[in-house]
């Protein structure tokens, strides 16, 4: 299983990309009570007999690892859904695109931890892919939108040292600004917080963030 | 705080080249490019991309580039990483987590000297143009 969500989220994004998608869209709803991700790709699809099949966990389809005969990216997903009791819908027409789609309860013990959003985005849309990719992620009320295209646009090639500096700048301050609770919850007195592990999994993660500031 | 705009963005990049001295082509710079297979990502491979980054730009060398490629079919030595520095021998490296990416940005990119405990493969040298 992968150590993070964030794991999970790239080698799905990979998936579409290995399916030959131009037109990639993920977007992840962090809430309380609930993480929604959305992956919706135009590329080329499964029929009904390659979608069962893929669900199978340990499915590959033959080409992509010389070495290895099983398929491990939906099998780890479908494993973490599994043991959490969150819940899974793919939704595939040949020739015309996947959705993948799940819900998992942030506060379930086995989940495993979200990670560094941060990191995955910077990878994912840095990715040399032909194609575009658009990344919304929002955390309760706040939100920001990346698109590959228009940072392409502003940044030129997303392989160059210069570009990819300041493309993790724009990612990590725009992960702040949704991050930051300090809006949300003021004060937290540790007792609540020990008691809340949503809230002390936000803290974890804005300390990750907050390291870079100096 | 307040949110980073494209247009802070497209500010920041414009700031950047103005400052930028003109460099020679790129043929002359180093690549990096890192698998980002379903192993590669589930032994590390994005924080090893970040570790790149990270002390590439703190060493203030900006001419390389960095790639991602799917399965090297490698697994059990990921994550691997393909390092191409002009003039010398393109190397594989396997287990490159954060501390050996640092390493192979100081000993090999920087220092012109192979990780050699971490090489997991290099072509013979008779191949090597
Ligand atoms: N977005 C998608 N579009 C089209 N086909 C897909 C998509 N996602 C998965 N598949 C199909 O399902 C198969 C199984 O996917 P899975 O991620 O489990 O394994 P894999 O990608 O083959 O190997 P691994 O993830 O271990 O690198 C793929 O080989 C592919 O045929
Ligand atoms: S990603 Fe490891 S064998 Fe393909
Ligand atoms: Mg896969």
């Amino acid at each position: 299983m992968h150590a993070t969500i964030c794991n999970m989220i790239i080698d799905l994004v990979h998936n579409s990309i290995e399916a030959g998608a131009t037109e990639i869209t993920l977007k992840i709803e962090e809430k309380d009570s609930n993480l929604s991700v959305v992956i919706e790709d135009n590329g080329r699809g499964m029929n009904a007999e390659t979608l069962t099949k893929a669900m199978d966990p340990f499915y590959t389809d033959g080409q992509k690892h010389k070495h290895r005969k099983v398929g491990l990216g939906l099998a780890f997903l479908y494993q973490t859904v599994e043991m959490t009791h969150g819940t899974v819908a793919i939704r595939s027409q040949e020739g015309e695109g996947t959705t993948v789609r799940f819900n998992l309860d942030p506060s379930h013990i086995d989940l495993p931890e979200f990670g560094n959003f941060a990191q995955a985005a910077v990878a994912m849309i840095s990715h040399g892919f032909e194609g575009d990719l658009t990344i919304e992620h929002s955390v309760n009320k706040k939100s920001y939108t990346a698109n590959k295209a228009e940072l392409i646009e502003v940044l030129g090639d997303l392989s160059e040292m210069e570009s990819l500096i300041l493309l993790k700048q724009f990612i990590e301050e725009n992960e702040k600004d949704i991050l930051d609770c300090e809006a949300i919850f003021p004060v937290i007195h540790p007792e609540i917080r020990n008691q809340q592990s949503t809230i002390g999994n936000f803290n974890e993660r804005w300390a990750i963030y907050g390291k870079n500031d100096t | 705080m307040a949110k980073m705009t494209l247009e802070d963005l497209r500010k920041l990049r414009e700031g950047k080249k103005a400052e930028m001295t003109q460099r020679d082509s790129s043929d002359k710079s180093a690549r990096i490019i890192i698998g980002m297979g379903t192993c590669g990502i589930a032994a590390g491979a994005k924080e090893a991309f970040d570790a790149f980054l990270d002390e590439l730009s703190s060493h203030n060398v900006t001419d390389t580039k960095i790639a991602q490629t799917g399965c090297m079919g490698l697994c059990f030595s990921e994550p691997t990483v393909e390092v191409e520095v002009p003039g010398m021998p393109r190397v594989i490296y396997g287990n490159v987590d954060d501390k050996v990416a640092r390493r192979i940005v100081k000993e090999h990119i920087i220092g012109k000297a192979l990780v050699s405990d971490h090489i997991f493969d290099k072509p013979a040298a008779d191949i090597i143009k």
